[in-house]
């Protein structure tokens, strides 16, 4: 049986405060239906000829189903289905991120072989908490995005492709990554709250949502992340410019932060400032105060007794005294489709080509 | 009591309680006395989405400008329109803020920079352009917010304004109050675009998207837009997505709504049961300080309402009072 690929595709990611207080991206939802038109011609031509999609009423599915339509009426594939044939998973639509929960639960128990996500951060957490062993495909259309890496839709449809049709041998075309549970007890009703990061955890002294983002520097106290990447922006901006962490090297990176971030820092606390990209365009002195490693596996109790936890650069839970909080890394928590790998194998192998070339071409 | 953590003071978190309280103490009191008949006109109920028009004025003084839709009374009371004037506006009688002859749909009191609540969709957009270009050239940081429904931003007046204020880079927030329902068409049946933003990003200015029915996300983010349209960065629009718990006027049957979204919506969403429970949780604010506001605001409008029944209708000679004013 041929394999069946998997979409969530969010249409309301990139739409907060920081497109106000950062020059953030607006990406277009007509423009989200052309990054996914995109990967469906590349899908199609690796061998998919099927994909489930996550119902949204943001209106990326009807304008994909217009490009579906006009690519069929105008014959310009000459007769072929240039794309697979477009499924979307039956259930009713909340408009919240309890619609990416569920499309993901429903796409892995109906068998699909890779989940390709349109979203941002926050997005592909809320996929990785309920794919499994699922490998994710992800695509960058929100705002900070360190987890997502940045390439043309078409190459990760193809890689994707390349992926599930068997063409590529797992070990190579599927990745593993790390993840940050984090469990909260609360003092007052003894319940507990399990959440995760993808790529970081701040904790922030503001107790309330608000509009989620985090650019108040002042506010932030303590962060940790699976990486380190000094080529991303955001929280793990700060950390990959103190010590850069690998996305596939075991464990992260933990940093105490102080609200000293203004001028030259505090000698007799050893306090350092660190000018970081903490948004879009937005170069921010940070407060340093120490950092170390952060072991897999080992749960970290924080310092911090009271504000909020931001996951992936958004504040989702507020804590106080009364509350417990603990972060545990796990490596090794789900997989991705390991796009440049699969690209270089292609490329070696000339997966691509017609018939088989031999290795010196012919002059 | 604990370390306050939200970003406004004590005092002024009670104050954002009072406001939103007493609009929708004002609200159920219409839905009560209207369907008693005692009411002239028609209304349209702003209760359920007191988080947007009071996140947002809290940031506005005297002499920002506001224009309102149809639904005004919550922006209105936010802006400190006074309560006594409104009802007695709303039930026609001579003591109200436009001496009774405008109703529910037209109540204005510019000394407070409110420019009137306005019965013709997207009509408010082109006038706080204007508003906002008079603060522009006095160079008094003024601010204009305008406000309008998913319904209204359909109208050419507001595509229109959302234009000029970007060409002249005028101190404006469009704010589009998005509950869900055009009257009775589902936003998704009427509005071209699939996001506000889209729309904005289209007109060269940033948008954004908050939850309406959180006080703090829409009080941030009205904040920072606001503080840039005051510094000069220009226009911006900020989309609340919020509920409206009846219908679009009263009478409304809303059998367009889906079986059981009403009830889903008031016992999920009710932003004031939000604020209220964040702020007693968070140990700042106790629930004996908002009971008594409670009581303050009940006591209010109790008053207000019997002093508008009581007051008189205008007399006849009036109708051609304020029919011209001279600037």
């Amino acid at each position: 049986m041929a394999p069946v690929v998997g979409i969530v595709a969010n249409p309301v990611s990139a739409r907060d405060i920081r497109r106000v207080v950062a020059n953030a991206t607006s990406l277009q939802i007509a423009d989200r239906a052309n990054i996914l038109l995109r990967v469906l011609a590349a899908l199609r031509a690796c061998g998919v000829r099927d994909v489930l999609m996550m119902p949204e009423n943001g209106g990326i599915r009807a304008h994909v189903e217009r490009g579906l339509m006009r690519a069929r009426g105008n014959g310009a594939s000459g007769g072929q289905d240039i794309y697979p044939a477009l499924h979307t998973v039956s259930m009713p639509v909340t408009g919240t991120v309890a619609d990416t929960h569920r499309a993901t639960a429903e796409m892995r128990r109906a068998g699909v072989s890779a989940l390709v996500v349109l979203g941002g951060d926050g997005t592909h957490r809320a996929v990785a908490a309920e794919c499994g062993t699922v490998p994710i495909a992800g695509i960058s259309t929100g705002t900070n995005n360190a987890f997502p890496e940045h390439r043309e839709p078409t190459i990760t449809g193809l890689a994707t492709g390349l992926a599930v049709t068997g063409r590529v041998p797992p070990h190579i075309a599927f990745a593993a990554n790390k993840r940050i549970d984090v469990s909260l007890d609360s003092g007052a009703t003894g319940a507990t709250v399990t959440e995760m990061a993808l790529v970081d955890v701040a904790l922030v002294t503001e107790r309330y949502i608000g509009a989620r983002a985090l650019w108040r520097t002042e506010n932030f106290r303590e962060l940790y992340v699976t990486f380190a990447d000094p080529e991303v922006i955001g929280m793990s901006a700060i950390a990959g410019l103190l010590e850069p962490v690998g996305r596939d090297e075991s464990g992260g990176l933990m940093v105490r932060l102080s609200p000293n971030g203004d001028g030259a820092g505090d000698c007799r606390r050893g306090i350092t400032t660190l000018n970081a990209p903490i948004a879009p365009g937005m170069m921010a002195r940070v407060g340093v105060t120490d950092w170390r490693r952060m072991p897999a596996s080992v749960a970290f109790v924080p310092e911090v007794t009271a504000g909020s936890v931001a996951l992936d650069g958004e504040r989702e839970l507020s804590f106080s005294e009364r509350d417990r909080l603990s972060l545990t890394l796990r490596d090794d928590a789900f997989r991705t489709v390991n796009v440049a790998a699969v690209m270089r194998h292609a490329g070696q192998n000339r997966l691509l080509t017609g018939t088989p070339v031999p290795v010196a071409a012919a002059f | 009591m604990a370390q306050n953590p939200f970003p406004l003071g004590k005092d002024e978190l009670l104050k954002a309680y009072r406001t939103m309280r007493t609009i929708r103490e004002f609200e159920e009191r219409l839905h009560v006395d209207f369907a008693k008949g005692d009411i002239p006109g028609f209304v349209h109920l702003y209760a359920g989405e007191e988080a947007c028009a009071t996140g947002i004025m809290m940031h506005l003084n005297d002499n920002d400008r506001i224009a309102s839709t149809h639904r005004g009374h919550g922006h209105c009371i936010a802006k400190g329109v006074d309560v006594h004037a409104m009802m007695a506006e709303i039930y026609g009688r001579s003591t109200g803020a436009c001496r009774g002859k405008g109703g529910s749909m037209h109540i204005a009191d510019l000394s407070k920079g409110m420019m009137g609540a306005n019965g013709i969709l997207g009509a408010g957009a082109p006038l706080i352009c204007g508003a906002a270009l008079a603060a522009k050239v006095r160079g008094d940081r003024g601010v204009g917010i305008t406000f309008v429904g998913d319904g209204a931003s359909n109208q050419g007046t507001f595509l229109e304004s959302l234009n000029l204020a970007a060409v002249w880079n005028l101190p404006v927030v469009f704010v589009v109050e998005n509950n869900g329902y055009a009257e009775s068409t589902a936003m998704e049946w009427a509005v071209s675009c699939d996001s506000y933003v889209d729309r904005a990003t289209g007109f060269g200015m940033p948008g954004v998207t908050v939850d309406g029915t959180d006080f703090f996300a829409v009080y941030e983010a009205a904040g920072e837009i606001i503080r840039r349209a005051r510094d000069g960065g220009g226009p911006a629009l900020l989309e609340c997505n919020m509920v409206r718990f009846y219908g679009h006027f009263e009478g409304d049957a809303q059998t367009y709504r889906a079986k059981g979204e009403l009830e889903a919506i008031r016992a999920s969403r009710d932003c004031l049961t939000i604020l209220s429970e964040r702020v007693v949780e968070a140990g700042v604010i106790g629930r004996d300080e908002l009971q008594a506001i409670d009581r303050e605001v009940n006591a209010l409008i109790e008053d207000a309402t019997r002093a508008a029944k009581a007051a008189p209708l205008p007399a006849p000679e009036d109708l051609l009072r304020d029919v011209y004013v001279a600037y």
